[in-house]
């Protein structure tokens, strides 16, 4: 068993969390939201040289960073914020959540965006690497 | 005009009956308890972590607070390279998200502490118990003596449905391959299955890195030595896997 490309499993975290939303599971569909963010950040965040450490909060700073930087078309920060406290309180506090908490179909998309554009960092990474080797 | 107290706070024992062995909690022991926490706070805070508890508690106290705790690993010192910065403010939830570090903020109005406490609520027991407190207007006081004098007592059943459903989440994480969520996900998972085994044997839960040895006084020496590994080291997802399985198996 070996650690997966984050890409791959940015993607993979992000098609749970829309089955968990689409079957009702509102903490569950957060818990792997948030897997995908963080996985998906941490794809744009390597290549360009932004440390996270696996840190949580430095995730957060990356989010901001990559949209100053013009890699993500909006600064995810606070979405990562607030898909972090939502799963800690599910997670550790056993919280329940409900729509009033959070719009998880709207943090999908937002997730989704950061998703699509770390496979298009990717793809064209592969198309160079393809070039270069011609 | 000095004040002499004739009863001075110590943490309570980790047991059921320890925070009782202390009642009553009057104004002159909470005086003293004050005192200890601040010192207790300082020592077991770097100078940036200092920093970042003055700003919560300025930010806390310019909102109203009642009061405000600094909890978990920080307020035991035992951090760890993993470990957050947890506070409890009992009032309005301040600003943190500029702070640089993994903040945890709790927040909570004085009736819903009381409520949490007799709900069971672990991290609401755990806040009157060994937090540090750094100010209070009296409503942790008054739900501290709440507390002592009804024995409450976490509830090791929510405990156990919280370990069960992290465990589900921690294994599809194994299987996912993203190391570093599987890692996080492992150790939280069996971190809350420590904690309900601890409370069923009444035995209250302390820092994360002190878990391992509370488990191992009430014989569970291998998911002692699984949590203290998912802590202080890097095991991999086939290590990982089988932890988490020693867990599964406890929880059924």
């Amino acid at each position: 068993m070996s650690p997966k490309p984050k890409v791959e499993v940015a993607r993979k975290h992000l098609a749970k969390a829309q089955e968990e939303a689409d079957g009702g599971d509102l903490r569950d569909a957060v818990q792997w939201a948030f897997a995908a963010l963080e996985a998906a950040i941490d794809a744009l965040a390597e290549p360009r040289g932004i440390e996270i450490d696996e840190k949580h909060w430095k995730r957060t700073e990356a989010a901001t960073r990559l949209h100053e930087d013009g890699v993500l078309p909006e600064d995810l920060a606070g979405l990562h914020r607030e898909l972090n406290q939502l799963r800690k309180a599910v997670f550790y506090e056993g919280d329940e959540l409900t729509a009033d908490d959070i719009s998880i179909e709207d943090a999908i998309a937002q997730v989704e965006t950061a998703v699509d554009i770390a496979e298009s960092d990717r793809d064209k990474d592969r198309e160079e690497g393809e070039e270069d080797a011609q | 005009m000095t004040t002499v107290l004739t009863r001075s706070w110590r943490e309570p024992a980790p047991t059921r009956e320890g925070l009782a062995q202390l009642a009553p909690l009057d104004a002159e022991l909470w005086s003293s308890r004050l005192i200890a926490d601040l010192e207790r706070a300082r020592q077991h805070s770097s100078d940036e972590l200092a920093s970042v508890t003055a700003t919560v508690e300025a930010r806390s106290r310019e909102l109203g607070a009642d009061a405000l705790v600094l909890t978990g690993s920080t307020a035991r010192g035992r951090r760890t390279a993993v470990s957050d910065l947890d506070y409890h403010v009992i009032g309005a939830q301040p600003r943190a998200d500029d702070l640089p570090a993994e903040i945890d903020l709790y927040c909570d109005e004085p009736a819903e502490l009381i409520a949490k406490l007799e709900r069971g609520n672990d991290f609401a027991h755990w806040t009157i118990r060994h937090g540090c407190v750094l100010f209070d207007s009296g409503a942790l006081r008054e739900a501290a003596g709440h507390a002592a004098a009804n024995d409450l007592w976490p509830d090791p059943a929510r405990k156990l449905r919280q370990a069960r459903h992290a465990l589900d989440f921690a294994e599809q994480i194994l299987a996912s391959g993203d190391y570093p969520a599987a890692l996080e996900q492992a150790r939280g998972a069996l971190s809350l299955t420590t904690r309900w085994l601890l409370l069923a044997h009444d035995v209250f839960p302390l820092a994360r890195d002190e878990l391992s040895a509370q488990l191992v006084e009430i014989d569970q020496p291998a998911l002692a030595r699984a949590l203290a590994d998912s802590i202080h080291n890097r095991p991999d997802l086939t290590s990982l896997n089988a932890s988490v399985a020693t867990a599964r198996a406890l929880t059924g």
